[in-house]
């Protein structure tokens, strides 16, 4: 450069640093907001039962948390190109259901199919949004039905028992005393870690979802991106499918009904903004421990488990809110 | 302070006295005082940073001050709370950003917040007041336009108009002409002429000089925070203003009188041959050659815009080829164009350009993927060694390559978008407004490294709404009017800007 660097000024630019300190102060609040409420809820269920911080039940909370946690993975890459993926439960559905029948013959045969549906499944959702520009609230609520009528197609509504015990052994059994679900949904998490943090895709999933306008006029092929999130959804939510019908030993066509909501409010918890551009797919992993420790707490304390969707939801609606009143000042 | 010597108008509208801000331990107003008579032009000036924008957030409500008082007429000294009871005290801001509801018309828009004006009996009634007050502004915008289908330039007329629909006192317009035509500009001067004939105090903030001349009594400069001058504006001269605003002797620089370095060798580098985009563009015909600066002028809606992005592939053309380099490109989407050394830094950085929640390292790899991840994984440390050199190179601030991008000023995250089209090796640089919204010293910065592309044999095509910076920077200018390319000079020696503007505008006839 031939021109030399503006004057050195006493007060640096003053917006920037207001702005900025601003944003990051909003940022430490939402983080802390999240870490204070989950400590309150254990302090909460440990005073009010004994069972709660027991090892056995802690462990039991990851496990039961799993599930979500590997939905909640893929949700956040939705989110974070300020997408939604709601078919994510009849995705569970289908897919169980698809590898379920197939595992009679073969085992390999029947994770491959189960999997191979999954990422059909948002292959699907993918292209409708990206290519033909339809709302992605309503082409996956749309899959939310037609997934689940396919599922319950397949078999006339019925349940497949029978699951293969070393397709159970592997999606639900126990490694050095860690169940494996729980070695495989942070597995995922951490997987998907290093996607964002390290990886083109990555990055371009948070440009998209940041500023398409943008992302697009710098070349970045958007409906690529678009599609291999929804896609990467699919896949993970058949493999959710799969812990869920080795730990039950059947698969149900309604199994992973109202999954989404439970994925949805893992994302946000974990910091995922529906206004796009943000996320971190271990911060789900937390949001996932969080609202499976609020249900095992209620349970222990003998709360209805209808009431228990009560309290999810509101919890879910809270996130949120929390999520809109930090970002949108900025 | 010296006693400012306008003519005499005796009653202060508002009075702030000895306004102190910090952010962060920094002092962001360092005790200024500012005043603002009835039927007066004050025109507030200073680089971003300068302490511009923190002063009119504290008029306006958005912020306290730390200390120092507010004395509005009439209502004696005030803590104002926040930009509605601004509004009540009479305090309202023409903002550089429009914030109107798409779905709604012009009149609608305009009386935004009064209810009545939604009701379908007064419709009548709250649109023939929109057509008064828009009447000197716009005469030709339809009030029962969905403010959808409206222009950058319309929108900020609507802001304007609905500002003053509130019947504010003391209006402050900040920047009010970034994203206006010269004919609309002079429409503004002439409302704002108006406003201050009927008694109102109106804060004028602009970088732009010759409006600041044009249009204002009394000028205040800012600089680190505090006042550096409260001055009649004819009192003046502008390379003193131009000093007073940057701390340093500018004004040669900007006004010396540049002409291409050396005659452009005449390799062709970009030639359109019959571009046409329905309903926007008609049979476009140009030809752009290495080292060498194109300038398109011409009004808002004239097509510029739209033809630098048929080039980039960002819209859809209909008919016609792209020649890059004497060969045929297809341009089917931004990355063929890319792929053919084709950069577009377009006219709204926030919208277009940044990425606001990343920072700088990442928003500059943006365009650069298939350099920095060629297997899919990201060079990390390849980047932050060129984007580090960059900043240097740039003087981008803050030198920091991990500080988010929109904590950036408006000069420093355009360097961002030039920089992240220099990695990728782009040889044909679309320019769309390269200079809108940011401060003069900057602005000298950005015209220097677009002399210097030139220079290494890069060809420009540059749309400017302002003329001068036309004038100044390009070698070629063309102009366009309703679509089409009405006119090339080749050589600008005889140009001023009353010419550009006349062929503009439609009142020359084709030569």
């Amino acid at each position: 450069m031939t021109s030399e660097p503006l004057p050195p000024s006493a007060a640096p630019v003053e917006t920037p640093i207001k702005a900025q300190k601003k944003g990051a102060q909003l940022e430490l609040v939402r983080r802390a907001s999240v870490l204070v409420g989950v400590a309150l809820l254990f302090i909460f269920f440990s005073v009010l039962t004994k069972s709660f911080y027991q090892p056995a039940n802690l462990l039991d909370i990851l496990l039961q948390s799993s599930i979500n946690t590997m939905i909640a993975v893929g949700m956040t890459l939705v989110v974070m190109t300020r997408g939604i993926d709601l078919s994510v439960g009849s995705v569970v559905g289908l897919s169980s259901m698809i590898a379920a029948s197939f595992l009679q013959g073969n085992m390999l045969l029947g994770t491959m199919a189960g999997m191979l549906i999954g990422v059909i499944c948002g292959l699907v959702n993918g292209v409708l949004i990206a290519k033909l520009k339809l709302p992605d609230f309503i082409v996956t609520l749309g899959m939310l039905s037609i997934y689940r009528g396919l599922a319950l197609i397949y078999t006339d509504g019925k349940p497949i028992y029978g699951i293969d015990p070393t397709f159970r052994a592997i999606f639900a059994g126990e490694v050095a005393g860690i169940p494996t679900p729980v070695l495989l949904a942070l597995a995922i998490a951490f997987l998907a870690f290093l996607l964002v943090r390290y990886t083109a895709l990555g990055e371009q999933i948070i440009a998209v979802g940041g500023n398409e306008e943008a992302a697009r006029l710098s070349g970045i092929n958007i409906d690529r991106v678009k599609i291999c999130v929804y896609a990467s959804s699919g896949l993970l939510a058949s493999l959710a499918g799969f812990v869920l019908i080795a730990r039950v030993g059947a698969a149900e066509p309604i199994g992973g009904t109202g999954f989404e909501l439970q994925a949805i409010g893992a994302a946000v918890i974990g910091g995922a903004s529906l206004f796009g551009g943000e996320g971190n797919p271990m911060g789900s992993l937390i949001g996932a421990l969080t609202l499976g420790a609020m249900q095992n707490g209620l349970t222990l304390l003998n709360v209805p488990s209808f009431w228990q969707l009560v309290a999810t939801g509101v919890v879910v609606i809270l996130a949120v809110f929390a999520d809109q009143a930090t970002r949108r000042r900025q | 302070m010296q006693i400012p010597n306008v003519d005499p108008s005796p009653k202060l509208l508002l009075q702030l006295k000895g306004i102190v801000k910090a952010f962060a331990g920094v002092q962001a107003l360092k005790g200024v005082d500012f005043d603002l008579r009835a039927g007066e032009v004050h025109a507030l000036m200073g680089e971003n940073g300068a302490g511009k924008s923190t002063l009119m957030k504290i008029l306006f409500g958005v912020q306290p001050p730390d200390s120092g008082t507010i004395e509005i007429d009439g209502h004696g000294k005030v803590a104002i709370d926040d930009p509605r009871h601004a509004l009540a005290l009479g305090v309202g801001l023409v903002s550089q950003e429009p914030s109107l509801v798409p779905q709604l018309d012009v009149a609608q828009n305009i009386f935004l917040g009064q209810t009545d004006a939604l009701n379908v009996v007064k419709r009548a009634e709250f649109q023939a007041k929109a057509r008064e007050i828009l009447k000197p502004l716009a005469p030709r915008l339809s009030v029962t336009t969905r403010v959808s289908t409206l222009g950058m330039a319309e929108l900020q007329v609507v802001e304007i108009a609905r500002t003053l629909a509130r019947g504010a006192n003391i209006i402050g317009f900040d920047e009010p002409t970034s994203s206006l035509t010269p004919a609309e500009r002079d429409g503004l001067f002439t409302l704002i002429r108006q406003l201050k004939n009927s008694g109102k105090g109106i804060i004028y903030i602009s970088h732009r000089i010759p409006e600041v001349y044009a249009i204002s009594d009394r000028v205040t400069v800012l600089r680190d925070g505090q006042v550096v001058a409260n001055r009649a504006t004819r009192d003046v001269d502008p390379d003193e203003l131009i000093n007073l605003i940057a701390g340093r002797r500018l004004a040669e620089e900007l006004h010396r009188p540049i002409k291409p370095s050396a005659r452009p060798g005449r390799t062709e580098a970009l030639r359109l041959e019959g571009i046409s985009a329905v309903g926007k563009l008609h049979d476009i015909n140009l030809t752009v050659h290495t080292g060498e600066i194109f300038g398109l002028a011409g009004l808002v809606g004239s097509g510029r815009t739209e033809l630098v992005r048929c080039i980039f592939g960002a819209d859809r053309k209909d008919a016609g080829t792209i020649y890059v380099n004497g060969k045929p490109l297809n341009v089917q989407s931004s990355s063929d164009a890319i792929a053919a050394g084709i950069a577009l830094i377009p006219e709204d950085r926030r919208k277009q350009s940044l990425v606001p929640v990343m920072d700088v390292e990442r928003n500059f790899g943006l365009a650069n993927y298939r350099q920095y991840a060629p297997s899919g994984f990201l060079r990390l440390k390849q980047r932050r060694k060129d984007i580090e050199r960059y900043i240097e190179e740039m003087s981008i601030r803050p030198r920091r390559a991990g500080v988010r991008i929109r904590n950036l000023s408006g000069g420093n995250q355009q360097k961002v978008v030039i920089a992240r089209w220099l990695q990728s090796g782009a040889r044909i640089f679309l320019f769309d407004e390269p200079t809108r919204g940011i401060d003069v010293g900057a602005k000298f910065e950005i015209h220097e490294l677009m002399r210097r592309l030139a220079k290494d044999g890069c060809a420009l095509l540059v749309i400017s709404s302002e003329l001068p910076e036309v004038l100044a920077l390009c070698d070629r200018i063309g102009i366009m009017r309703g679509g089409r390319l009405v006119n090339t000079f080749d050589d600008c020696s005889e140009l001023n800007e009353d010419l550009l503007m006349k062929y503009a505008s439609g009142e020359v006839a084709l030569v």
